[in-house]
């Protein structure tokens, strides 16, 4: 298979996996109980307002058409309107996820930025000190709740160290340092359990890199063992991590929900949690909608990057 | 790795006692292991036997509300806003805190290994069908699913097991197809088919027992991860009825007395830190015991 092909049959699937997320919506909102032209007026209304707005929404329409007819609203993306504020869906969640996006990006970073040097120094220098002190460091971070560290942040920084905030958010035209700043503790929190996660799958593949013949060959050869290291072992240890590096993606999303409610920053978190309270669906699935949409695609976005970093690979087949 | 494909030897449950006997090995030399193996027991006891041990009703309000801990006073881990004892609150948040993490696990385990158990028996379009479905739910955002099921279909303990399980499906299911088509081919599933056993005495009897390790192992990780979703759930509100304590909820009330009251919040989050440290320690022996590869990313 070639590499065109490859990519198409992985971009069918994305479109499969957004069907999927977006069936399970549907699904899943259609079957709260009660009537959701009646959730929206609330209280006591006439029949003739409620048949107007079952109208208006199509609920008088079998479910199937009803689906079709999201679907196609979904193609032009058009989200629907809060019930609670009429704006757009898409609009009041464009307007919030500057801070969850920058929060997840850094958090990614500093996961990377842990996890991939440590896990080189464990597995290179296996059963001494450096690996029992960053496996267990690592232990750590997938033992705890990001939002708890989070809390543990705002408790010993916050209290010691005034020029970081612990609440809010600063756009970033505001000045990049205010905006660093105000997100760099969120970061660390989403970030460090993530960086865990990562670190033992680093270790696990340079062990297993490090034992194939080719690195042994290349010892042999009587190539100095940093180059070696480096130019052989690095590139193809690198590959597992990268794959699943996307897969895991979903854990930095989830944590940021919780955290922004630690640092009372407003973001995608807030939104859906607020929405959630207020019961207004669409909003609710808005924001899960275009999360798993964003989700998606990282997941092609590692998929390119999996390709790039390994040139030679066989794509599909072997079952 | 050929004796892991046995099926000599005796059996406790459909599982093989050789099992048993190389994960007591494991314990007896490796620290981490020993550690691992105490923490689930000391916290598996004090959740289990929580009505017997805690000194107080966790419910009761009795005390003076934000007590600092003090180990020599009437409520040796404080109290929270409303004066309940937080020892008594802790125990009884084990309950919920492992039991629900548990559950939803078993409730991935099970549907997920008998999919992959029919997927990798039967083969072909049967095969085809259910692995695509699986693929499908492999990336996912799981705790924003989670989240909106819980928030549709209200809170109580069963909702929040289904929608935190839900996402372990596919793992199990991935990694029980796998471990079937390996061993089809061995000798003695020829053996079985040719002494006239029908499929389902053949799936149960001979595939299962022998996709266990790798499953134990799957399922102790899974519930140190779910342990963590239920925390966060939880956190947000989201959980098992608010009244109930866990240990998320708990660390979600303390938040709002975060600086009048730090233990509120702090103290569940050690818990949580510690038990699923001690989960995934104890998972670790197993998979060195069982010989289990960490990631299969196939």
């Amino acid at each position: 298979m070639g590499l065109r092909e490859y990519l198409l049959k992985r971009l069918v699937h994305s479109v499969f996996v957004m069907l999927f997320v977006v069936t399970v919506v549907f699904a899943a909102v259609r079957s709260i109980p009660g009537d959701p032209a009646r959730l929206m007026l609330g209280g006591d209304v006439d029949t003739a307002t409620l048949e107007a707005l079952r109208a208006e929404l199509g609920l008088n329409q079998p479910l199937y058409i009803q689906y079709f007819r999201w679907l196609r609203r979904l193609l032009t993306g058009d989200l629907g309107e809060s019930i609670r504020t009429g704006e757009p869906v898409l609009g009041s969640i464009v307007q919030v996820a500057g801070p969850t996006l920058s929060i997840a990006a850094l958090g990614m970073v500093i996961a990377l930025v842990i996890a991939i040097p440590t896990g080189i120094i464990s597995a290179v220098k296996r059963y001494e000190i450096e690996d029992y002190l960053s496996t267990t460091i690592a232990f750590f971070g997938i033992s705890m709740p990001a939002f708890w560290i989070g809390i543990v942040l705002v408790l010993v920084i916050g209290v010691n160290v005034e020029s970081i905030p612990t609440f809010g958010y600063t756009p970033i035209d505001e000045g990049i340092s205010p905006w660093f700043r105000s997100i760099l503790l969120p970061s660390f929190a989403v970030g460090f359990p993530y960086g865990g996660i990562l670190m033992r799958m680093m270790r696990s593949s340079m062990l297993e890199v490090l034992n194939e013949d080719y690195m042994r060959t290349a010892r042999a050869k009587g190539l100095s063992s940093n180059l070696v290291l480096f130019k052989h072992g690095l590139q193809n240890a690198l590959i597992p991590v990268v794959t699943l590096a996307g897969i895991f993606l979903a854990v930095v999303l989830g944590g940021v929900v919780a955290v922004e409610i630690v640092f009372g920053i407003r973001g995608l978190g807030r939104l859906l949690i607020g929405s959630i309270n207020r019961r207004d669906f669409p909003l609710i699935q808005g924001t899960v909608l275009l999360i798993a949409f964003v989700f998606v695609l990282a997941n092609i976005v590692v998929d390119l990057l999996y390709t790039m970093i390994n040139p030679r690979i066989k794509y599909g087949g072997g079952d | 790795m050929s004796s892991r494909f046995d099926t000599e030897g005796g059996r406790i449950f459909g599982v093989r006692t050789d099992l048993v006997e190389q994960f007591v090995n494991t314990v007896r030399r490796d620290l981490k292991a020993k550690i691992g193996v105490v923490i689930v027991t000391l916290f598996l006891l004090a959740a289990i036997f929580a009505p017997e041990l805690a000194p107080y009703d966790p419910m009761a309000q009795d005390f003076a509300p934000l007590q600092a801990p003090a180990l020599s006073s009437e409520t040796p881990l404080g109290t929270d806003s409303f004066g309940r004892d937080l020892l008594s609150r802790l125990m009884y948040g084990a309950r919920i805190s492992l039991g629900v993490g548990l559950g939803a696990v078993l409730f991935g385990a099970i549907t997920g290994v008998l999919l992959g158990l029919v997927a990798g028996f039967y083969g072909g379009w049967v095969d085809d069908l259910l692995m695509r479905s699986v693929d499908v739910m492999w990336a996912f955002p799981w705790l924003l699913i989670a989240i909106m099921l819980v928030s549709i279909f209200g809170q109580g303990v069963w909702n929040v097991i289904i929608a935190v399980g839900f996402a372990y499906i596919d793992d199990f299911a991935r990694i029980t197809r796998g471990e079937v088509l390996s061993i089809r081919e061995e000798e003695y599933m020829l053996a079985a088919e040719s002494v006239g056993l029908g499929d389902l005495e053949i799936i149960f009897e001979e595939v299962f027992p022998n996709t266990v390790a790798p499953i134990i192992v799957q399922f102790t990780v899974l519930v140190a991860r779910a342990m963590l979703a239920e925390a966060t759930l939880s956190f947000l509100g989201l959980g098992v009825k608010p009244s109930t304590p866990t240990w998320g909820s708990l660390l979600g009330q303390g938040r709002d007395f975060i600086t009048q009251a730090w233990w509120i919040s702090i103290l569940p989050g050690v818990l949580i830190m510690i038990t699923v440290l001690g989960i995934n320690l104890f998972g670790d022996a197993l998979r060195d015991a069982f010989d289990v590869r960490e990631v299969d990313s196939e």
